[in-house]
């Protein structure tokens, strides 16, 4: 006999993300609860909103099974007397384990033969087991922050109301944080507020709905896209999308009911990221677009209460957004009448990081870098709107808009530089050094941007690897991943060929001058940040091959981050290849060979005169043609072909492993052996180092 | 309903539930919660129950009273309850009642919003609470204040009295809300605002300033080494509003401020720590009252949060 098991934590209202991963803990935690307790159950559902987390559980057992295992006793050397007779282990070992000493039995290890008793645990009631494993789920729920309420000692995000724990009909007994459980929820706080008595766990979702909650996550988001979509048709637009709204909107309400809002169209001449802003970050409505994504003056709140008279809300909305708009405006008309160059010498009080200085030292060194990146990739002819972008991109932190919307900055440095009269070119790159944003944006389309970009990402990188502070497991204050990988997204998006090395030694130099580094702990930092290149790479790269496959491509280099990213694809093409597992196994015999006996061989070529076997005549020839095509291949960056001439010499490499004894006892003959296949080595250097293949894993795509 | 009316209705609402009502603290603060009557009072086991309506001036906020919205000096009605009682949800959604903002009338949410004040050393989580998608309210639950755990916890409730009146009275302009019939905002409040902008950010004289910052500071000191921590906290108090002054004139460099309002902070916990030794002395006397407010929770498991205290008495006397 099997019933549901319904455990309801309710609160009031939690914070809008902490909802969806508590309640993914608490069914965890339960799940694991209950399986760890052996009790079979069924499928689980969840419910959260702002105030509750709830887990509906089907088809909970009564009882867990008897279960009956073997526990291993004295080896039978020690268990018997020379007469037979069960010794003092034996008998102990009986007694602990609560069975006759006759029952015990023989049991065969690798060890040698033991005793063994078999034990049987009964199952356990349901009814005993629930409240331990509900009272640990719950106390167990961990969120980013935690507080206490009252004269209350457990902690929690925020107060716990009232605990709903029903297993059938039954109450499980629960007490957390001073509340006891009992067959009670609550329906939406003004509407149906309760207590509703809950008969049976099956009963829950209906009964939430007709006390209007909706509670499942899924259905709510759905509930409030459909809403918010009819409203923004019957204003013949559509709404501007914005996961990350509708997932936070989603959390804040039980009960949704869109509206439809309207401002003042003079507003419409606002940069439309201020718009947007004013609208979804303080009031989490929806801005209102038209079929070519133009704003309109329309907007959709959604409410949590279906309120008597629409209008008479709808009237409060607008007048909040009202005032924002027109304040917006306000810093907007204020801000303009400075002309954004004329900010730059305030960026000496706007403090950057302690040690390393304010904003105007950090944009000092950015144009610098810049400067130097645009050289590298070949652009001189931007070197004039590249220096002018850099000076004015942090310009815009000292307008009252930015210090009122942070997330605007760069928009706004946009929007002043084409105020005060800035080519648009350099506008744009000030708004563009700060893309990608996220590991969904896209890079910038023009270079000022992406270049301006990456020297204050390399910067900001430098400067905290070159004061010894990377970032760690759990804090990463400055974004440095994100930087990093803003790095590398920025060169393969925008297509550079430069030396990483390069750029990153520039960019430290620049912050040793403000450290007073010496070359030692610059040359330091550089290789703690080329690793920490090289480890997030291997992390965005992991989906584009194996990981041995990656590291073998990364041990090769990444200076070119293009070519290596080209090589990858290139062995991501072959790796899947039945020839690719003996190519790698040959190979690696190679380098073997190599790393062994190369040490005190002479680092010339091999002799062709010491040539006894046609097989090495071949090879060597093969070797050296490779070697050439492999270098040009990659200058002219077709991976594919270098990596084809490399894989060529498979073939001669077998043919000489059959036909030749590489460790000869003639020295000469020998050591010129290991010279031709440090020759062969050398041709897969620049590629990949192979010994990093794992052979085992072999054919797996 | 006028201004007026307002104030009387919610400070009638709290009385009601048992909140004593304490008129505004006469030393220039930034928010109802620097009043002793809740930074002082929230540390410590005692219980304490108050409503008071706060005068809170923030110099950097003076618009010369030219915007329709900000303001040199507003009003904050400030409620706290400690230890925070059950309901105390249900306890403020009443009082918005009384204030004639009914539930089914308009979209009312508890909005996640973490406080903090820096200078004070105090922090707690808690919400804003939406009317139709205005911030009428910031409700919070205090976890520390002056660097010190509250145990219990206090709720605090702060109303920004300003725009309820202007939501109440559907006026635009916070100078065209009715204080009483026939007299406006503006005509008891403009002036002032007009003048004590001008004093902010160009009459103030940034040296004068300084060296107030510097008395104050000694004198804070000075009272708390002679076990003063009532008058000490006053100093403190004018300390913070001088560094308030000396920032809105921007006298104040990047480097410097987070120097100025460490000291502020300071002087705050040190003297919150006074005040909880100068209670200890006196047995705290408010824990004989048992005075509460609101449903308080029975004690299922735990003990009560007050014994936390004498632990933390012992060992200040170690």
């Amino acid at each position: 006999m099997s019933e549901g098991l319904l455990f309801e934590v309710g609160t009031e209202e939690l914070p809008a993300a902490a909802v969806e991963p508590a309640v993914e803990q608490l069914r965890t935690l339960l799940l694991s609860g209950l399986d760890g307790a052996r009790l079979v159950h069924g499928a689980a559902r969840t419910f959260a909103t702002p105030r509750r987390l709830a887990v509906l559980v089907e088809a909970v057992e009564q009882r867990s099974p008897d279960v009956t295992r073997q526990v291993l006793g004295p080896p039978v050397k020690a268990a018997f007397g020379p007469d037979g007779v069960p010794t003092k282990a034996a008998t102990k070992f009986a007694e602990a384990q609560g069975v006759p000493v006759q029952a015990l039995r023989r049991l065969q290890t690798p060890k040698g033969e033991y005793l063994a008793a078999e034990v049987t645990e009964p199952g356990r009631a349901a009814s005993a087991l629930l409240p331990g494993i509900l009272g640990a789920a719950v106390h167990g729920i961990e969120f980013k922050k935690s507080m206490r309420w009252g004269e209350v000692e457990q902690t929690f995000a925020r107060p716990v109301q009232w605990l709903l724990a029903l297993h059938g009909q039954e109450v499980v007994p629960v007490v957390f944080a001073d509340v006891k459980s009992g067959r009670m929820t609550f329906g939406h706080r003004f509407l149906s507020p309760g207590p509703h008595p809950v008969g049976h766990p099956r009963d829950y979702p209906g009964l939430l709905e007709r006390a209007q909650v909706m509670a499942e996550v899924a259905r709510r988001k759905e509930r409030i896209r459909t809403e918010a979509a009819e409203a923004a048709r019957q204003a013949g637009g559509r709404i501007r999308d914005d996961q990350a709204l509708l997932d936070e909107v989603t959390e804040l309400v039980e009960w949704p009911t869109a509206l439809l809002g309207s401002f003042e169209e003079r507003h419409l001449d606002l940069p439309p990221e201020v718009l947007v802003q004013e609208m979804t970050s303080h009031q989490r409505y929806f801005p209102v677009v038209d079929a070519g994504g133009e704003l309109l003056p329309r907007f959709v709140a959604i409410s949590n209460t279906p309120v008597r008279d629409p209008a008479l809300s709808l009237r409060g909305y607008e007048r909040v957004l009202r005032s924002r708009l027109t304040d917006g405006r306000f810093f907007f008309d204020e801000d303009r009448k400075v002309p954004l160059a004329a900010r730059v010498p305030a960026l000496e009080r706007v403090v950057w990081q302690g040690k390393l200085g304010t904003y105007a030292e950090k944009v000092g060194r950015i144009r610098l870098l810049a400067g130097a990146l645009t050289r590298a990739v070949g652009r001189p002819e931007l070197l004039a709107i590249v220096d002018r972008a850099a000076m004015l991109a942090k310009a815009d932190l000292t307008t009252g808009m930015v210090g009122e919307f942070p997330e605007l900055q760069g928009v706004m440095g946009r929007e002043y530089a084409l105020a005060s009269g800035e080519p648009p070119a350099v506008a744009q790159a000030i708004a563009d050094h700060y893309l990608p944003r996220g590991a969904s944006d896209p890079v910038p389309a023009d270079d000022p941007g992406a270049l301006v970009g990456m020297a204050d990402r390399l910067d900001t990188l430098a400067g905290l690897f070159a004061l010894g502070k990377p970032p760690t497991a759990s804090a990463d204050p400055f974004g440095l991943r994100r930087a990093c990988l803003g790095v590398v997204h920025l060169i393969l998006g925008r297509g550079y060929r430069l030396s990483l090395g390069e750029a990153v030694h520039q960019a430290l130099d620049g912050v040793a001058k403000k450290l007073g580094l010496g070359a030692a702990q610059v040359a330091e930092a550089k290789a703690q940040l080329l690793e920490f290149f090289r480890g997030r790479l291997r992390a965005l790269w992991v989906d584009r091959a194996r990981a041995d496959v990656v590291e073998a491509v990364l041990a090769a280099g990444f200076d070119d981050l293009r070519q290596a990213r080209a090589r990858l694809d290139a062995f991501a093409q072959i790796v899947g290849a039945l020839d690719f597992t003996p190519l790698a196994i040959a190979f690696k015999r190679v380098a073997n060979i190599v790393e062994k006996q190369g040490s005190d061989v002479s680092s010339e070529p091999a002799d062709p005169r010491l040539f006894q076997e046609p097989s090495e005549t071949a090879l060597a020839q093969a070797a050296r043609r490779a070697s050439t095509e492999v270098h040009r291949a990659l200058a002219a960056e077709n991976a594919n072909a270098a990596l084809a001439a490399a894989r060529s010499l498979k073939g001669p490499v077998d043919a000489f492993f059959d036909q030749v004894l590489v460790m000869t006892d003639d020295r000469p003959l020998r050591e010129n052996r290991v010279r031709l296949l440090r020759e062969v080595a050398q041709v897969f250097a620049p590629l990949a180092d192979l010994s990093r293949i794992q052979a085992e894993a072999g054919g797996a795509p | 309903m006028t201004f007026q009316e307002l104030i009387l209705a919610l400070q009638q609402h709290w009385a009601a539930q048992g909140c004593i009502l304490t008129q505004a603290y006469d030393v220039e603060v930034g928010a109802g919660t620097m009043a002793p009557t809740t930074f002082l009072r929230a540390l410590g086991p005692e219980p304490w129950n108050v409503a008071y309506v706060q005068p809170s001036r923030r110099p950097a906020d003076g618009r010369f009273g030219d915007n329709p919205n900000r303001l040199f000096q507003h009003h904050q009605l400030q409620v706290i309850l400690k230890p925070s009682p059950k309901d105390v949800q249900s306890l403020y959604l009443d009082s918005l009642k009384a204030i004639g903002i009914d539930p089914l009338d308009h979209d009312l949410r508890f909005v996640e919003d973490d406080w903090e004040a820096p200078t004070l050393g105090a922090w707690g989580l808690g919400w804003e609470v939406w009317c139709d998608g205005m911030e009428i309210t910031q409700f919070t639950y205090f976890q520390q204040c002056g660097g010190f755990e509250c145990r219990p916890v206090s709720a605090e409730l702060t109303y920004g009295l300003e725009r309820i009146a202007m939501y109440l009275q559907n006026v635009e302009n916070v100078f065209d809300v009715e204080w009483v019939k026939g007299v406006s905002y503006g005509e008891v409040f403009h002036r002032n605002e007009v003048e004590m902008s001008t004093y902010a950010f160009r009459a103030s004289d940034p040296a004068v300033l300084f060296q107030l910052f510097e008395i104050y500071e000694k004198e804070c000191a000075r009272l708390l080494a002679q076990g003063l921590p009532l008058p000490a906290y006053e100093s403190a108090l004018k300390c913070s509003h001088t560094f308030n002054l000396l920032d809105a004139r921007g006298a104040i460099s990047v480097t410097e401020r987070a120097g100025f309002i460490k000291r502020v902070r300071d002087n705050a916990r040190a003297c919150a720590e006074a005040y909880l030794k100068v209670r200890a002395a006196l047995g705290f006397p408010l824990r004989k009252t048992g005075w509460t407010v609101g449903q308080q929770p029975p004690l299922l498991e735990g003990a009560p949060a007050s014994r936390v205290w004498d632990t933390f008495l012992a060992e200040q006397k170690r």
